[in-house]
């Protein structure tokens, strides 16, 4: 039973090894383009597409936005909007007691009337966060009344793509090290329960008691060698349309609004009108209005999963290390193989295996990211796309290619028991026509005591002769086929014999074949001269016999008037030259055919040896074929050959 | 030189068969032939090496069919082999071939033009007369192999004989010295070259009325050898 199994493993491993190849090779091919960044984009798409289809999450009623809107802008018309304003809106939402205030609007010059005013609030409020611009390509400072603590940079990165899926929470400038705002206002929130410290797993991180939010790396995820300078992390949008509370100007200077939402809460002020540019691109969330959200949102979105991960413990996203995600991808591959090794019979059922193992896969990646992880989805269903139906018709036609061999196996098997049954019947027929017919002859003939001694002669000459035949047949159907070589007149020889005694059997059997310019052929020379075996293969020999057939062949066929032919075999100084003359007309020899193409072949490969074709006077052909029988013999002679080229070319 | 080995020495002759009954009727005949004689016998090819070595014959009748050692399978291989370890170690061995499988010696067709002792082919359906001529061809040095089956094949440097001795004419003498070879292997080589003519001597010399070198010519040409 084991053994069974065992085999079968076996058996299926020698299939994988060659059927799971191109599988392999994509495999190979995915993970060399992801780490080239080539499917960044892809990955990047999938990850919006996973996020966006998170389950909607409740609003946060910690955040709330106050954004001066078109509408409030026509109110007022003004724009920028006045110091005085802002004041105004501040004192308005200070009576409320919210926690803290951040103004997402820039005020690093004054915007009279109202600045006094407005430097004031700066002053003796010390909830109130303002905005900075550090990145380059420009600075813009904040007003100058607010102490460095209360400033955050409201700088925003985006991807390749111009969309944003990362925030940047604090960076060095030329000023020092510098915070974002989202981070100075969740800091200023979560104060003094928790304060801002260095990670403690990665000290290089930020931490608010056992909260440590992931630093992004320069491979983090789908990203592809990536900035990673300052410190950066992934933002999980919060899942959802409008999952902040948005008030407008007027609704604050109007008094509509419950007093609760702004009670110990965070309360940004930004700018949310059409016409004043202050959007970040992101698909990552539903609320997108044409692929954008306003700035103040963004910061929202940021502020606030820190929060929520402090004090709720939502999830931050975090990605695997560069190995997992690898073992991960290949892992996949490899399933996405053996779905193809298992299903390689039926295009619909691999279709559909695809669907399913791609379906578990997307369900999978979406369950993680809901948890907080992004795991490769992209690359992982790319492979599983080529590589199902892929190892599906690779397994098949290997699997065919081996039922196929083994069909020519059991045929040839089956010829070989054809060509016994046959030699043996043929064998059989042979001795039943032939000399027992001659015995009951004989023997009737004795019993009548009518038999001359000349009679029985004959007969029992016959009968020898006969007998020999089918012995003769028979040892020649022994012979084993890859060792033998079936000649022209059918007869078959044992390439086991020596050479020269296969030359010689070659000439005698081919000089008697019935070509148009034998039958002029007067004088049939041969003089084969031995060589030692241990230079020489079956296929050589094989090889060589066939040259010297084809060359006599030749002769037969094209030498007109042949009276003399010559086949001469000599050894000379460790080289074997092979001649075969004859002094017929119209053997042409710049004729390139079939014979003398496979020579020059054989004297190349086979041989490494030489071939010529001339003509000699006063008429007829001379074909040579020289090589040498082993190096050792030889390398003298090689050497010589190798000055006169040397000389030649001078 | 039939006479001189008759009259002045005993003839050794070596037979080399396995088969005891056809072994004891070839020595009898061989035994009426020449009562002289020393005939030694052996039944495979181990045993005949080391009497070709011991006895030093003047003739071996070989059987193609033998064992290598006492007890093994007759094989025809074995009998093949024999002779051409008889033909490389004794080149001037005179030998006859017994067989019944005589179409396997075309085989050695390169040893047996090459050899040059007498070399005589006697299938075992042949009449005992006609063997005894073989076997007296065999020790008169001259070659037999026309129960061959091949047809007019022949080594090149034959034809240079045929053509100093027929188109220009020359004694023995001349042309071993032009061919640069001994005037021993140029009579060899006329032996062969009747043999491929099928031109034997009579079984009694006395009788023989042909002067079998210009019968060569005549068939010679005849057979298109020379223009």
């Amino acid at each position: 039973m084991q053994q069974k199994i065992w085999n079968k493993i076996k058996e299926e491993f020698k299939i994988w090894r060659v059927g799971a190849f191109p599988g392999l090779l994509i495999i190979a091919f995915v993970v060399a383009a992801r780490l080239t960044g080539s499917l960044q984009f892809l990955e990047l798409i999938t990850f919006d597409a996973l996020m966006r289809l998170r389950p909607t999450e409740p609003v946060d009623e910690k955040i709330v936005i106050v954004g001066i809107n078109e509408e409030d802008i026509q109110i007022l018309k003004e724009y920028p909007i006045a110091d005085k304003n802002i004041a105004l809106l501040i004192n308005k939402l200070q009576k409320h007691n919210p926690k803290v205030i951040g103004l997402d609007i820039i005020r690093d010059k004054p915007v009279n009337p109202g600045n006094q005013q407005l430097e004031k609030l700066f002053k003796q409020n010390n909830n109130i966060v303002g905005i900075e611009k550090v990145l380059p390509p420009y600075q813009i400072s904040a007003s100058p009344k607010l102490p460095p603590e209360r400033i955050g940079f409201a700088d925003v990165i985006s991807d390749i793509d111009g969309k944003s899926r990362r925030i940047l929470l604090g960076t060095k400038t030329s000023q020092g090290y510098k915070f974002s705002f989202p981070l100075r206002l969740a800091e200023a929130y979560l104060a003094p329960d928790a304060i801002l410290e260095n990670g403690k797993r990665d000290s290089k991180t930020m931490r608010f008691k056992s909260t440590e939010i992931p630093r992004f790396t320069s491979n983090a995820g789908g990203y592809v060698k990536e900035d990673d300078s300052g410190l950066k992390t992934l933002l999980n949008f919060r899942s959802g349309n409008q999952r902040f509370k948005k008030l407008s100007f007027q609704d604050i200077i109007n008094d509509k609004f419950h007093p609760n939402l702004i009670k110990n809460n965070i309360v940004i002020i930004g700018i949310t009108a059409e016409s004043v540019p202050d959007f970040v691109n992101t698909s990552a969330v539903g609320e997108t209005h044409r692929g954008r959200i306003y700035g103040a949102e963004f910061h929202a979105h940021a502020a606030s999963q820190i929060l929520n991960a402090v004090l709720n413990n939502r999830a931050l996203l975090q990605t695997l290390s560069d190995e997992w995600e690898y073992i991960w991808i290949i892992c996949w591959g490899i399933i996405a193989i053996s779905l193809g090794r298992k299903f390689d019979f039926s295009l619909f059922k691999s279709i559909l295996a695809v669907f399913a193992a791609g379906s578990i896969l997307i369900a999978t990646g979406y369950t993680f990211l809901v948890l907080g992880w992004w795991l490769p989805v992209a690359p992982v269903l790319l492979i599983l796309l080529i590589n199902v139906e892929l190892s599906a018709f690779s397994f098949y036609k290997h699997e065919q290619a081996i039922k196929e061999s083994l069909k020519i196996k059991i045929a040839v098997q089956e010829r070989t028991i054809n060509i016994r049954e046959n030699t043996i019947r043929d064998a059989f027929s042979e001795i039943h026509n032939g000399p027992l017919q001659i015995l009951a002859a004989l023997m009737r003939d004795a019993n009548h005591q009518n038999l001359s001694q000349k009679d029985l002669n004959v007969n029992l000459q016959q009968l020898n002769t006969d007998i020999r035949d089918v012995l003769e047949y028979l040892q020649l159907e022994a012979i084993n086929n890859q060792e033998s070589l079936r000649l022209g007149t059918g007869k078959k020889i044992d390439l086991k014999r020596p050479l020269h005694e296969l030359f010689y059997e070659v000439y005698s059997n081919t000089v008697e074949r019935n070509f148009t310019y034998f039958k002029t052929l007067k004088v049939k020379a041969r003089d084969f001269e031995t060589i030692d075996e241990k230079y020489l293969n079956i296929e050589q020999k094989r090889e060589l016999c066939q040259f010297l057939e084809e060359a006599l062949c030749n002769v037969g066929k094209h030498a007109k008037y042949v009276k003399r032919l010559s086949a001469i075999g000599k050894f000379n100084e460790g080289y074997y030259t092979l001649s075969i003359k004859d002094n017929g007309t119209g053997i042409t020899c710049a004729d390139e055919n079939q014979g003398t193409k496979s020579a020059i072949e054989l004297s190349e490969k086979l041989l490494d040896g030489k071939f010529s074709r001339k003509s000699i006077s006063p008429q007829g052909t001379l074909c040579e074929l020289t090589w040498c029988l082993s190096q050792n013999l030889c390398t003298t002679n090689k050497f010589a050959d190798g000055v006169k080229v040397l000389f030649k070319h001078n | 030189m039939v006479q001189s080995i008759q009259e002045n020495a005993t003839v050794k002759i070596l037979v080399v068969d396995d088969h005891s009954l056809l072994l004891s009727g070839t020595l009898n005949v061989l035994r009426d032939c020449y009562p002289q004689a020393k005939i030694a016998t052996a039944k495979n090819a181990t045993e005949a090496e080391e009497q070709i070595i011991d006895l030093q014959p003047d003739a071996v009748v070989v059987d193609l069919s033998i064992p290598q050692n006492i007890g093994e399978k007759s094989e025809i291989e074995t009998g093949i082999a024999l002779l051409k370890s008889i033909m490389q170690d004794n080149p001037d061995m005179n030998i006859v071939v017994q067989s019944s499988h005589i179409k396997t010696l075309v085989r050695i067709q390169h040893e047996i033009d090459n050899h040059k002792g007498g070399f005589t082919i006697a299938d075992k359906m042949l009449a005992e007369k006609e063997m005894l001529t073989r076997v007296q061809y065999a020790l008169d040095g001259v070659t037999h192999t026309k129960d061959l089956p091949k047809k007019l094949e022949i080594k090149p440097i034959w034809l240079d004989v045929l053509s100093l001795a027929f188109e220009e004419g020359l004694k023995d003498k001349e042309i071993a010295k032009r061919m640069n070879i001994a005037e021993r292997t140029l009579r060899h080589y006329w032996t062969k070259i009747q043999d491929v003519l099928e031109i034997y001597p009579e079984a009694d010399k006395k009788k023989d009325v042909r002067n079998l070198r210009i019968l060569t010519q005549i068939r010679a040409r005849k057979k298109g050898l020379m223009d």
